[in-house]
């Protein structure tokens, strides 16, 4: 009869074999599944969190001036001082204008033309009219102008502004035409003619709206300032700061309109004097070369 | 699992060399137009440069990619971690200028973003205890 090996445990208790190794290795870690899922989870309720906010926070838009007002935010605008006009010079704008080469563009009467393409959804087409208005007026007039804002759903929504669809321009020293191709919830409203669009192919290689044309002697594309500018103001309150002295508004605009000015005197030979004459665009015609 | 965090690490940074080559050249970018994705809208705006800089936030990119791409071929204790979490609050800022301030998206921001994404998660998954095949939770 063979000894019995001395067990552990209690005195008494019934014996039991000793696990020296266990059975099976105890689960210490999460599945690999777990963390991936868990990371993309997360981000995908954080992105949703953003897009709430987002819809919760983007402003209606404005509802569009009656023509009355509309008049007297367009003469708060354009009654900017001409010595103010010279004290802002280029102010904040940045100046996108290039010389261009081609055949001198007219207009209809067949003075030099400035031809301007744009759509009404486009921030930047927004922010880049204010200071065509003030530049272009400085010339002649403009009747027929209407107030709208920017997409509610582009980039800088709701930005005020005006269109130039369906209004028209005089001036004795040169012509105006523009083309809204589309209206702010992105439905065509006008089609450029077949030169337009050779026009834009040769000077915007990026396509980029707005796109002006000084008479093919100067060309720019985009905006010269940020349409963040203007966020959350009315028309008048942005003719308001336009007019005021010392405004980021008038700084961005007046400079803005200079710059243009500037481009407009060189196609129209310095006229009028009263405009054309004035230190600052002297001293911006030559910077434009 | 590190040769996915490196070519994660590798692709970001030839995506933000891409971009950074598009912003200095002018030319245009390979990115579809709308509503709600528009690269240049995001690339031209305040926040397409480094903060009182005009240099492009793509630049932070090539950075970020490259100091993550020596620390996934030495991987070193808890950098990789520590790293890749410092780009995953980068990327959820980002996509809060996107979603929220700006309202547009740009494409190549996103396959960046996506990029540091795979890499934090590949970090996270290697820190954390994993259960072994065939083990229950």
């Amino acid at each position: 009869m063979a000894a019995k090996r001395p067990q552990p445990g209690r005195k008494g208790a019934p014996a039991s074999p000793r696990r020296t190794q266990p059975m099976r290795k105890p689960v210490s870690g999460t599945p690999a599944w777990v963390v991936p899922t868990a990371v993309v989870g997360a981000l995908a309720v954080i992105i949703a969190a953003f897009l709430v906010y987002r819809y919760y926070t983007t402003p209606l838009p404005p509802k569009p001036l009656a023509p009355d007002t509309t008049l007297t935010v367009i003469s708060t605008l354009a009654g900017v001082p001409a010595a103010r006009s010279d004290t802002v010079g280029q102010g904040s704008a940045d100046n996108r204008i290039k010389p261009v080469s081609g055949a001198t563009l007219t207009g209809s009467s067949g003075k030099p033309e400035v031809f301007y393409l744009g759509a009404e959804y486009c921030p930047y087409c927004a922010a880049q009219r204010w200071p065509l208005i003030l530049a272009m007026s400085r010339f002649g007039t403009f009747s027929g102008l209407h107030t709208t804002s920017s997409s509610s759903t582009d980039v800088f929504p709701n930005t005020p502004t005006f269109t130039f669809h369906g209004a028209t321009y005089t001036s004795q020293y040169l012509d105006f035409r523009a083309v809204e191709t589309e209206d702010r919830a992105g439905n065509a409203l006008e089609t450029p003619t077949s030169q337009d669009q050779a026009l834009v192919r040769q000077y915007d290689s990026s396509g980029s709206i707005p796109f002006v044309d000084f008479g093919n002697r100067y060309a720019f594309a985009g905006a010269m300032y940020s349409p963040d500018l203007l966020a959350g103001m009315s028309w008048q309150a942005v003719a308001d700061a336009a007019a005021q002295s010392g405004s980021p508004q008038e700084a961005a605009i007046v400079g803005s309109a200079n710059l243009m000015t500037a481009a407009v005197c060189r196609m129209t030979a310095d006229q009028p004097s009263t405009v054309c004459a004035s230190p600052a665009i002297q001293a911006l015609e030559k910077k434009l070369g | 699992m590190r040769l996915i965090a490196l070519a994660a690490s590798v692709a970001g940074i030839a995506v933000s060399i891409y971009l950074t080559a598009v912003h200095f050249a002018g030319v245009p970018l390979a990115c579809p137009t709308g509503a709600a994705v528009n690269c240049e809208a995001v690339l031209s705006s305040p926040y397409g440069v480094i903060a009182a800089t005009s240099v492009p936030t793509s630049v932070a990119g090539i950075v970020w990619f490259a100091i993550s791409t020596i620390l996934w071929l030495w991987p070193r204790g808890r950098l990789p971690l520590l790293w890749s979490t410092v780009g995953m609050v980068t990327v959820i800022y980002l996509v809060f200028i996107e979603i929220v301030r700006l309202g547009t998206v740009c494409v190549w921001c996103s396959v960046a973003h996506f990029l540091v994404l795979v890499i934090f998660i590949v970090a996270l998954t290697r820190s954390v205890p994993q259960a072994d095949a065939g083990g229950t939770a």
